[in-house]
């Protein structure tokens, strides 16, 4: 298995406090790393020790299976980032800035700057200074940058801060596109798990500075699935009534009297009707389990899974 | 290294540097030009444009300018990064930090280089007339030109100081401030013509003002002062330089949030 980042021990304090507290982050080629946290869970902190901004009080990073120590110039090319907001110079025109990066990055061909700026949307608005550019351009702007040099792995600290819905829509499609033509590996942090659901192969959560879970998208799939929750008083009789009665399966035993039905979310009237009839008392039925439920059962400090 | 230091002054387009280049030059050209007001020599006979004069004039302005508006370069420079909040994205190129704070100082000097000789450019236009005339030789011009070089790399010998408040405080206001404390303090120093002056690092560019005008003023002694003013200027710029480059490249990077 080819990991393109992995975290050892990752700790960061400020002070007395543990912001990112003993990391183990895995990132394999080719993943879409939802990076999920609250407010203040440590997800910038994170990102800024990944990208050499900030010294780890301990633990180590490893990129494209090299230590990052001593060879940070060499994993730098290969990654393109936005840290927490994407700062430009203002005075200077978009063209000029990824001009700046063109060459910091020691990239010989400046064809690409056209080529980046027209990806984003920003061909036409090149020659404007950024300082007349709206959030939302600059932030296409940072994506752009962090595309020039063609890296193979891309940071983005919550890179749809400032996008309207429709942009939003526009760059998820966009990191969906490169990752499957360029193979780009990307890591993308939020606070929303609506906006990583819908594009990322694996998803991490932090919280208060620990990684509470590491999942695969299909299994968060799984856990984010929404069902029926039913309470009865006989939950084996209740089974067997729904495979019987309904020719229902897709369901689980979630504890002592209570079933977890899948898929047939508008089906209510008639299991209540089949299990009542059939003399097994229900207690409660409601629809339950989203992705939000997901999210802050997990950052509720309850490790699941 | 030529690339970043190019990725450096592309950065100072269109800001108000260009301006501060011009107000560290244009005052040293006015007072040079002073020179060419009628005056009467000893014989009580009309005296004509002295060179030398000039080139003094224009030494002794730059040098009390300077260390106000070189700080403001130097802070300029180094803090917008952390104003702007681009310094996250310049600390994640594989360019070592200590090579980018060495290219920032190295347009800082570049500026340097430029306010001098752009302060020069009336006494030399009056050079140049003289010299087609005949009425001097290139000796005088080549003291002066002289005189000014020695001004650059005087000048450049507190910049790390400036580099140095300017990276804790994040911001131009400390470096603002101990330029306009040195201005005034290289003033005081200047009026005062006492030798020991040249002590204080920031006013240690007048030595080389004040060897040209020596044989104005018939002191012919070198500067007893000046061996150790340079030994004190060097370990200022050592001391302060060694500091920068650790507190860059150690620092953990907070900007932007
Ligand atoms: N320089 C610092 N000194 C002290 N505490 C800090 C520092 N930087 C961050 N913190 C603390 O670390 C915690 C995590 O901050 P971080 O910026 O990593 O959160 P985040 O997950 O990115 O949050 P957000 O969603 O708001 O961006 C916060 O509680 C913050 O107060
Ligand atoms: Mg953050």
């Amino acid at each position: 298995m080819d990991y393109v980042l992995r975290t050892n021990h990752l700790t960061k304090r400020y002070g007395g406090k543990t912001v990112v507290n003993n990391l183990h982050m895995n990132i394999r080629q080719g993943d879409i790393y939802g990076f999920l946290g609250q407010n203040g869970a440590g997800k910038t902190t994170t990102l800024r020790m990944i990208m050499g901004l900030i010294q780890p009080t301990a633990g180590e990073i490893e990129l494209f299976g090299e230590s990052l120590f001593g060879r940070r110039a060499r994993a730098m090319e290969r990654i393109g980032a936005i840290i927490e907001y994407p700062g430009f110079y203002l005075n200077l025109s978009a063209a000029d800035n990824l001009e700046i990066h063109r060459r910091l990055m020691g990239m010989g061909n400046k064809e690409y700057i056209e080529e980046v700026l027209s990806i984003v949307g920003l061909l036409d608005a090149r020659n404007q200074k950024v300082k007349h550019y709206s959030l939302g351009m600059k932030q296409r702007l940072g994506i752009a940058r962090a595309l020039l040099h063609h890296p193979e792995l891309l940071v983005l600290d919550e890179p749809t801060n400032g996008l309207d819905p429709a942009g939003i829509k526009e760059i998820r499609q966009l990191f969906l596109d490169l990752a499957r033509q360029r193979g780009i590996t990307f890591i993308i942090s939020s606070h929303l798990l609506s906006e990583v659901e819908q594009l990322a192969t694996r998803v991490g959560i932090i919280h208060h500075g620990t990684l509470m879970e590491e999942i695969n998208y299909d299994d968060l799939q799984r856990k984010t699935r929404h069902y029926l929750e039913i309470k009865v008083d006989d939950d084996k009789k209740a089974a067997y009534l729904l495979e019987q009665k309904l020719g229902l399966s897709d369901y689980r035993i979630a504890g002592p009297g209570i079933l977890h039905l899948y898929g047939s979310l508008d089906q209510s009237a008639s299991v209540n009707l089949a299990l009542t009839s059939h003399g097994v008392g229900v207690k409660e039925i409601r629809l339950s389990g989203d992705s939000l439920d997901y999210f802050l059962k997990v950052t509720g400090g309850v490790p699941l899974g | 290294m030529v690339n970043v230091i190019y990725t450096e002054l592309l950065k100072l387009k269109s800001t108000k540097i260009p301006w501060l280049v011009l107000l560290g030059a244009i005052p040293a050209n006015l007072v040079a030009l002073f020179a060419f007001l009628p005056k009467i020599a000893p014989d009580g006979t009309p005296a004509g444009i002295d060179i030398q004069d000039m080139f003094y004039r224009q030494g002794m302005v730059l040098v009390m300018i300077a260390p106000s508006i070189f700080a403001l370069f130097t802070a300029y420079i180094i803090s917008r990064e952390y104003q702007e909040r681009t310094i996250n994205q310049l600390f994640s190129y594989p360019v070592s930090r200590a090579r980018i704070l060495s290219a920032k100082l190295a347009v800082v000097f570049i500026l340097i280089v430029m306010t001098t000789v752009l302060s020069c450019i009336a006494v030399l236009a009056a050079s140049l007339v003289k010299l087609l005339q005949g009425s001097i030789n290139f000796d005088i011009i080549w003291l002066g030109l002289k005189m000014n070089v020695w001004v650059c790399l005087l000048s450049f010998g507190t910049v790390p100081v400036a580099a140095a408040v300017t990276l804790i405080a994040k911001n131009v206001i400390p470096a603002a401030v101990l330029g306009v404390f040195a201005t005034i303090v290289t003033v005081i120093g200047e009026i005062g013509h006492g030798q020991g002056g040249i002590l204080f690092p920031w006013l240690t560019p007048y030595w080389p003002v004040r060897h040209l005008a020596q044989d104005i003023a018939d002191l012919a002694d070198p500067n007893p002062y000046a061996v150790p003013a340079l030994i004190i200027l060097s370990a200022t710029f050592v001391l302060s330089m060694a500091f920068s480059l650790i507190y860059y490249v150690r620092s953990d990077v907070h900007s932007g949030s």
